[in-house]
């Protein structure tokens, strides 16, 4: 069905588009302005970009696509680097920012000197940027609407992300609202685990010797593994833990499957939503008519497609996507991938 | 009486009263259950901390402006290149070590080299040398998980009658550390040059070589932790240091050794690092939102501070 209605997507604007295209941006210059490199998603995503952009240079879409990373992931240093983009003449600028509204400043500057700024994953709330945000919230009550379907109640353990960052309250809001919704169940306690698996298991190995039997462990992505192995460690029934699409986490789930018909999901966003930015700053300097606002679909693993994704996923690294201009054409259009 | 006194006097009392009192606080309120199960993983978790502020203990004691901020990409990249060289294979484990002991040594002497041929001051030089050591982790290995052979994940993860075995191994070195710190030419040497560099050069001490041992010390035990803990937590990850950067300086503080250097003890870090661990554990369980114990974590270790220096002003 994905494959139909990009195909007939694209065959439908290649019709429009055949005169104009790929000349038009052939001379422009995009930037990635990235704050963060310190994790496997980020490099994922960095790697992801590098191999997207490496292509359609060669391929004469733009002329440069080169990437930034800022060392000390500081606002300051975010918006001091942004000027220098500008300065250095860049058409389009593609922001994963440090702060959503920290970087406005910077961001309106850029507009003012004609640059394109779109930005992703972290965005900007300044107007002049588009956004390809990410629906964590929804993200979030899916996991509880998943958990729905299997179980008919039960206690719950939440694992949160990075306290103070936006993404942590935009996916827990929506587990709550989930479990509010749902009415089955009770979330009986909460751990911050920062993303990252060992300090998820130092929470969780923590926490849950004064927990009762848990049902299913939340999650925010990056954090699975670490739970899994803290409650191995504890030697308490395994519940249904909701992975975050990180290889260990895949393997895992894999060899529990294997063993004894472990089910579970994994949802995450696919680091690649770079390449998809990058698409829609092409598509922007082209002349298209982009809304300002677009929202990334989930890259989501279930027990059918669980052993395609692993074998498509890099050991040690995330399942990722790669977009191409026809997806990001999609995107721009209001379809759903 | 007296004796309890004297106990009372020590610095480092108040970092094991602190841990107590949060694991009696926390059992109380699950009315006992897991209290037990919740120790276990203190001495478990309390371990990495004791390895790393050990180093950074010795470093912190050289006096003022002293502080290894080099300790979380040490780790990682001891971590990385351990786990990739092992690549999984049992036979490899005693390499991998090596290898991760070999790479701290090579940080502390790079650290060194920094503070002495070039003059930087500690704090900028270990910051800044941890960005090269971060790079090189990301470079090596491109933030991709390595799995540890299985034999080291058993061993991290090993219990004997109900204790972590890494736990065990902790507290080995930590008396060590103890005997190097108070019975040693050379620990003595550290707590010399922290009260008065001058006068410990005066007295025949040899100040830099001594500072040198140090920072190598603190860098080998921080490299000792990444590869221990990338064996632990089921692989290398490029953030697995991050926040060992202020706990190990928080367990050296908490633990009651000076931060102006030149008083330092052991037995206060092994208190300190049960103590956070079960601080968080316990804000956890009363489910306190992140706000309140952030704010809850600064007051209670700042109130065991001032507890663990009003005992020493006194003596």
């Amino acid at each position: 069905m994905k494959t139909m209605t990009t195909v007939a997507c694209a065959a439908l604007l290649s019709l429009g588009t055949a005169a104009m295209a790929p000349a038009d941006t052939s001379d422009k210059r995009i930037a990635l302005s990235n704050n963060y490199a310190g994790n496997s998603w980020r490099q994922a995503m960095l790697r992801s970009w590098e191999k997207v952009t490496g292509e359609a240079v060669e391929e004469g879409v733009v002329a440069e696509a080169d990437a930034f990373t800022t060392a000390e992931n500081q606002v300051t240093e975010q918006a001091a680097q942004i000027q220098n983009l500008i300065l250095q003449g860049y058409d389009a600028i593609v922001l994963n920012a440090a702060s959503p509204e920290g970087l406005n400043g910077a961001v309106r500057e850029a507009c003012d000197a004609g640059v394109v700024v779109v930005s992703f994953d972290g965005i900007v709330t300044e107007p002049c940027a588009w956004r390809i945000a990410v629906d964590f919230k929804q993200m979030g009550k899916d996991e509880v609407l998943y958990l729905a379907d299997r179980l008919d109640g039960g206690d719950l353990l939440e694992i949160r992300g990075l306290a103070g960052v936006f993404v942590d309250d935009a996916i827990s809001a929506g587990i709550h609202e989930g479990v509010e919704e749902t009415g089955k169940f009770e979330i009986a306690g909460s751990v911050h685990g920062n993303w990252a698996q060992d300090v998820a298991q130092k929470a969780v190995a923590g926490i849950l010797p004064s927990l009762p039997e848990i049902a299913a462990v939340v999650t925010q992505g990056g954090d699975g593994y670490g739970a899994a192995q803290a409650f191995k460690a504890a030697g308490r029934p395994m519940p249904i833990i909701v992975m975050g699409n990180r290889h260990d986490e895949l393997t895992w789930w894999k060899e529990q499957k294997d063993a004894n018909g472990y089910e579970t999901m994994s949802v995450s966003i696919a680091p690649g939503v770079s390449t998809l930015a990058f698409w829609v700053a092409q598509q922007v300097l082209d002349g298209a008519d982009v809304p300002k606002d677009l929202t990334v679909p989930f890259l989501r693993i279930d027990q059918e497609n669980l052993e395609e994704a692993l074998e498509r996923t890099e050991p040690g690294g995330v399942a990722n996507v790669n977009y191409t201009l026809e997806d990001a054409k999609e995107v721009i259009g209001g379809g759903a991938m | 009486m007296t004796a309890t006194l004297n106990l009372l006097k020590q610095p480092w009392v108040w970092a094991w009263v602190g841990a107590l009192g949060v694991w009696g606080a926390t059992a109380a309120f699950t009315g006992g259950q897991g209290a037990g199960e919740v120790l276990r993983a203190a001495l478990t978790f309390g371990a990495f901390y004791v390895i790393v502020a050990l180093g950074q203990m010795f470093v912190v004691t050289l006096g003022p402006g002293n502080v290894d901020l080099s300790i979380p990409a040490c780790m990682t990249l001891a971590g990385t290149v351990a786990m990739k060289t092992m690549a999984g294979a049992a036979a490899m484990i005693p390499v991998g070590l090596l290898i991760a002991l070999g790479i701290g040594l090579v940080v502390g002497t790079v650290n060194y080299a920094l503070i002495r041929l070039l003059r930087i001051p500690p704090i900028i030089a270990t910051l800044s040398s941890s960005f090269i050591y971060q790079s090189a982790a990301i470079w090596w290995n491109r933030g991709l998980r390595v799995k540890p052979p299985a034999a080291l994940a058993d061993f991290t993860t090993a219990k004997i009658a109900g204790v972590p075995v890494i736990a065990l191994c902790v507290a080995v070195l930590a008396v060590a550390g103890h005997v190097l710190l108070t019975r040693t030419l050379y620990g003595r040497g550290v707590v010399a040059i922290g009260q008065n560099p001058r006068a410990a050069h005066l007295a025949g001490v040899g100040v830099e070589r001594i500072r040198a041992a140090t920072y190598i010390l603190s860098a080998t035990l921080a490299g000792l932790c990444g590869y221990l803990l990338a064996g632990f937590s089921g692989g290398a990850a490029l953030n697995m240091g991050e926040e060992y950067l202020l706990s190990s300086i928080a367990v050296v503080v908490i633990g009651g050794t000076s931060v102006a250097g030149g008083f330092a003890n052991v037995p206060g870090l092994w208190g300190a690092a049960l103590f956070l661990f079960l601080l968080v554990t316990m804000l956890n369980t009363f489910g306190a939102g992140a706000g309140v114990r952030m704010v809850l974590t600064g007051l209670i270790i700042i109130g065991v501070i001032v507890a663990a220096s009003g005992t020493r002003r006194r003596t």
